[in-house]
């Protein structure tokens, strides 16, 4: 293994997650804009120029060709390499990886990971699944996540009660958050009434979807303009699926750790901590069933113990582990090539202090998880 | 020129009906001679993504199995899919030890059960704009 020195977080900027596409009122905003605003206010939150990044990671699904280039053109053009990256909603978590693993090798002292989308609406035209698969009606992710649901609650007895008391719990969290798409909290009620989009999940058991921008600058110790409340970078992981888990189904005979449960322990492994150090998590709540067995799948509680923990309390803001403070993907909405370095900044803000009305008190430590369609896992621990 | 409608599989190779003297149609799935993995589709092109072996025996797969998952989809996906909405999918686990994606064919969504015992049925899936009947594999419960 190679010598791999201490990667600092010298800055982040997030645009708030919107839908900007230029009706009813709302302003018009493409990628680039969001993605620029997003770069422009991470500079200065680094005190930096753009002269000092000297390599670029683009994370964008739905953008196209050269996404990164054209957005980073009206920041500056200083001839550095661009990458774009598409990893489907681990696009953000595997841009800010390479930037890490590019400064942590020493080949860049600065390097910047900017995520940007500006979303289709509805369902997600995905091209993750094969035509005669999408023919036949198998291309819709909430589906997805309402089949591997129905098996949650056949084997550990969870409900659709309990589902709906994440959304309620992460949309509470994120009135508390002036960057969310959704700023207002939900009832119980709200959430088992709106519409059935794949049973038993229902339109507030999803993420909605949104426009959005998000850069993180990552550089050497040496570079930072200051050492104040220091957040470093613990670890930076990615996997992807393996066979006994293909998507849904998973194989009857094979019997190997999923892909979140590689991701989680290497993740402790890079970092040296375990599930009991992390004073803040940011889950992957696309779907609200999916935040639950996420936590269980990292080791967070016991299989199945989950829905108990989070009627108790314990994943609240103020319990004992605190769970997508800013309202998680179900409130602050889900530009694929943004979200995972929202998660990431979300961490950043609560480590340093900054995170407002919702600090969690004495935060030092957070990880982001993001999962991403093919399948993948990335997972990022911050340390103060 | 003939025009008269026809009936088309959804793609070539997801099933045969020559396997058996009635007819009957079966599913094409691959067997790892290595490992004995089995894939639905095939994949007899590729290697075994457990064991990365490429030594596979051509199988038809048990018609009859039972529902691992399902969920019923009540919004129409975007572009490719033109069948009826809302419609019911989810994973099928045959005998053989492999779970297959599917659509369900079934009167009355709220019967569908984890464990129910579902066969193989091939069934319309669209009309194409020629009025030509696309054909697909489904799978329909039965009582025992």
């Amino acid at each position: 293994m190679r010598k791999f020195r201490e990667v600092a977080i010298a800055g982040v900027g997030l645009t708030r997650f919107d839908s900007y596409d230029g009706k009813k009122g709302r302003p018009l905003k493409e990628f680039y804009d969001l993605g620029s605003e997003a770069i422009r206010e991470a500079l200065k939150n680094a005190e930096m120029s753009w002269s000092e990044i000297q390599t670029a990671f683009c994370g964008s699904v739905y953008c196209g060709t050269a996404s990164g280039q054209q957005t980073i053109e009206r920041v500056g053009m200083t001839g550095i390499p661009i990458i774009n990256v598409e990893n489907a909603c681990s696009s953000g978590s595997s841009v800010f990886r390479l930037a890490y693993q590019s400064v942590g090798l020493e080949l860049y002292d600065v390097a910047i990971a900017v995520g940007f989308e500006t979303m289709p609406k509805g369902f997600i035209k995905s091209t993750a699944w094969p035509e005669w698969q999408r023919m036949m009606g198998f291309n819709v992710q909430p589906a997805d996540y309402a089949m591997e649901t129905v098996r949650y609650m056949e084997e550990y007895g969870a409900t659709v009660e309990d589902f709906a008391s994440v959304t309620v719990k992460n949309r509470k969290n994120g009135a508390l958050n002036p960057l969310a798409k959704f700023q207002s909290p939900v009832t119980m009620e709200e959430v088992l009434s709106s519409r059935l989009v794949a049973s038993p999940l229902r339109l507030l058991h999803a993420c909605p979807l949104a426009d959005g921008g998000a850069a993180v600058i990552l550089c050497s110790k040496d570079r930072l303009k200051t050492k104040s409340r220091m957040v470093t970078v613990a670890a930076s992981v990615l996997t992807s699926g393996t066979h006994g888990h293909a998507k849904g189904g998973g194989s009857v005979r094979i019997h190997t750790p999923s892909n979140v449960e590689i991701s989680v322990r290497q993740a402790w492994d890079e970092s040296g901590y375990g599930p009991e150090d992390m004073d803040v998590v940011q889950a992957y709540d696309t779907m609200a069933s999916g935040e639950l067995w996420d936590l269980e799948k990292m080791g967070f509680c016991q299989r199945g113990e989950a829905p108990r923990l989070l009627r108790e309390g314990v994943f609240d803001i103020t319990g004992k582990l605190p769970v997508n403070t800013d309202g998680g993907l179900m409130s602050r909405g889900h530009p694929l090539g943004a979200t995972a370095l929202a998660q990431i900044i979300e961490i950043y803000k609560q480590i340093r202090g900054e995170a407002g009305p919702r600090q969690v008190s004495g935060a030092r430590t957070g990880l982001a998880h993001v999962m991403g369609a093919g399948s993948n896992s990335g997972i990022v621990i911050l340390k103060r | 020129m003939d025009t008269t409608p026809k009936k088309i599989p959804l793609r070539e190779g997801l099933w045969t009906t020559t396997a058996s003297p009635e007819g009957a149609p079966r599913l094409l799935g691959s067997r790892c001679l290595s490992c004995g993995e089995i894939f639905f589709p095939q994949r007899s092109q590729n290697l075994c993504s457990y064991c990365q072996q490429s030594n596979f025996e051509e199988i038809t797969l048990s018609p009859r199995g039972k529902i691992y998952s399902f969920t019923v989809v009540m919004q129409r996906p975007p572009v490719y899919y033109h069948g009826e909405v809302p419609y019911a999918i989810g994973y099928v686990e045959l005998p053989e030890g492999v779970r297959i994606e599917t659509l369900f064919s079934v009167d009355d969504t709220e019967k569908l059960k984890i464990g129910m015992d579902v066969e193989l049925v091939i069934e319309k899936l669209h009309q194409d704009e020629d009025g030509n009947e696309i054909l697909t594999y489904k799978f329909k419960p039965f009582a025992r």
